[in-house]
Formats: C-alpha cells, structure tokens, sequence
C-alpha cells in the first residue's frame, strides 16, 4: 500500500512535539554540580579541621572552645538564614515580573550579608590581634582557612548581587537575566546550609570538647 | 526556542512561594537555635553531639526541602539524585580522612592519652 512520506524540505528530523531544549534549567543544573563540587570543598576542609583540632597541632595556643564566640554564631546564623529569605522572596517577585520587589529582596540580602561578614570579620580580626592569628598553630591555621573560604564565598554572593541589581535594572527580565538570578539564588541558599554545616561542627561540638 | 518564550513561567522561577521560604527560615532559625540551647545546658558530651546533630540534620532537610525545593517533580529530581550519590563522597572524605589520621595519631604522637596509657610512641 503506498504512502506519502514528506521529503526534501518538508521532512523533519525531529519531533515536532517533544520537549524543546531548556536553558534556564541547563544553567541550573550545571550550577547546582558545581555547588556540590563546591561542598566537597568544604568537606576537604571539615576533614582537616577533624585532624588538626587536638593540643599537638594546637602548638600550645588555644584550641575551638577558646576562640570561638558561639552567641555571636547563633546570630551569624539568624542573619544569614534572613539574608535568604530575603532573596527567596525578591525571586517571588520575579514570578509576576516585579523589578522592584526582586530588586528590594536583593538589597535586603546584601545589606543581611554584609552584617553577616561584619560579625564574622571583627571577630576573627580581634583573635588575631591577640597574637591568635593563623600563622600562630596548625589548628588556628585551619580555622581560619574554614571560616575565611565560607566568608570569601559570602563576599564573592555580594558582588554578585550588586551587579544583577544593576542587570535586573538595565536588561530587564531577559532569559540571561532570569536564569543567573535563580543561580545566583541556589548559590546564597548554599552559603546559608554550609553555615549550618560550620556552626554545628566549629561552634557547637567544638566548643562543647 | 520559541520566539514566545517567556522566562518568567519557568518552572523553577514559579516554584518559589512566600509561605514555602518563611516556612524555612522559621524551622531553621528555631532548629539551630534549639541547638544552641542545648550546648547552654549542662549534658553529658555524647549526649549533646547526637542532640545537637540530630537538631542541624533537620535544619539542613528542612533548607534542601523548603529553600532549594527538592522534591521529585520532573523539574527537580535530577537535582535530587545527583545530591543523593554525593552525600556518599561527602562521608568518606571527612570519614576516611579521620579515621586514617586518628590511626597515625595513635601510632605516632605523643597524646595524653597515650602518654598516660604507658604505650610507647615512635617519638619517644
């Protein structure tokens, strides 16, 4: 039985039908394996923390529980789980394409952001103005290496930030734009599980040994 | 694509709700806070660890649930199980790497423990 099957140009390769490709989840999901590569990062540094926490590697000096300031962790913690929020909820706004609203969650997490790195800063510089700083011990070396990793991570989300406030203003909702702000969200959500990850480990058990 | 494709109806940009994220910071903030409470309480140091674990355990499920939104949606468990086969490698890099120096450390430094145990050391 004969059948009329198009040809030349009418023939099509592919299914009309089926499921085009999709940046915005592409970006997504490549972004969300670096950020597990990038929590492999910080399980390299939790494992060298493990080691070197103990009086040997201490070289006499102080060990977590002297060095530690767990009242102002838990309000680093606070702030940080706030800065997220805010910028959850900025990307509600993008769901009814409201550049303020994004744009007023962005900067309401980058101002939370940066009194996170204020506490965090001033803490770790007055340790290290008491002779404490991370040349003084194996351990103090580690622990500075830790917190200053999440805090260069935390500053890196900033200056992130700052230039979509200016691209969200400028582009508008472009599919660029939307997709680096959902990476941009997955990335400070990020900051926000591995700070629960340090004050559990560095705060909490290590100020309890 | 299309010509008429619209990122705002993305699926992960209209997965986020106000209620799912206040949700996850309220379970967080008070999880984490939970356990702060119980390090201010005079337990016994294994009793707290599991205590304080358990409580952080939670806050990080509540944050991948609530914050990040894993769920096993067509838009999201891929995400999902690429996470679920790196928490293996997260436990033996921190594990292995314990255990392997908690053995050398045994063998060769000069602990209290060891010390008091009467053992010798290699550095003695």
């Amino acid at each position: 039985m004969a059948t009329s099957n198009p040809t030349g140009a009418a023939l099509a390769l592919w299914n009309p039908g089926a499921d085009e490709h999709d940046p915005i989840s592409a970006r997504t999901y490549g972004f969300w394996l670096y950020l597990i590569g990038d929590a492999l990062l910080f399980c390299s540094l939790f494992a060298s923390y493990a080691v070197l926490d103990n009086p040997v590697n201490a070289a006499g000096g102080p060990l977590t529980a002297q060095v530690i300031n767990t009242p102002h962790g838990l309000w680093q913690t606070f702030i940080i789980l706030a800065s997220v929020l805010a910028y959850s909820l900025g990307t509600v706004s993008l769901k009814n394409g409201n550049a303020a609203g994004v744009q007023l969650g962005i900067l309401a997490a980058l101002l939370l952001g940066g009194a996170f790195l204020y506490i965090s800063g001033t803490d770790l510089w007055a340790l290290a103005a008491q002779g404490n700083g991370p040349t003084r011990s194996a351990f103090l070396s580690v622990f500075f290496t830790l917190l200053l990793t999440h805090g260069l991570h935390m500053l890196f989300g900033i200056l992130w930030m700052l230039v979509m406030l200016v691209q969200v203003g400028v582009l508008g909702f472009t599919k660029d734009v939307v997709g680096r702000l959902l990476n941009l969200r997955l990335f400070w959500q990020f900051q926000a599980t591995m700070w629960v990850c340090v004050y559990f480990y560095v705060y909490l058990l290590g100020g309890a040994r | 694509m299309s010509s008429h494709y619209n990122p705002l109806q993305h699926p992960e940009v209209q997965q986020g709700t106000t209620g799912r994220y206040i949700a996850a910071f309220l379970a967080s903030a008070a999880l984490m806070g939970g356990a702060y409470y119980a390090s201010t309480q005079k337990l016994p140091l294994m009793e707290f660890a599991a205590t304080a674990a358990a409580l952080s355990l939670a806050a990080l499920v509540s944050q991948l649930a609530l914050f990040f939104g894993l769920n096993i949606s067509q838009a999201q468990i891929w995400k999902g199980v690429a996470l679920f086969l790196a928490i293996p490698l997260f436990i033996i890099t921190i594990g292995m790497t314990v255990w392997a120096f908690s053995s050398l450390y045994s063998r060769t430094m000069p602990m209290d423990g060891m010390l008091m145990s009467g053992q010798p050391t290699l550095l003695q």
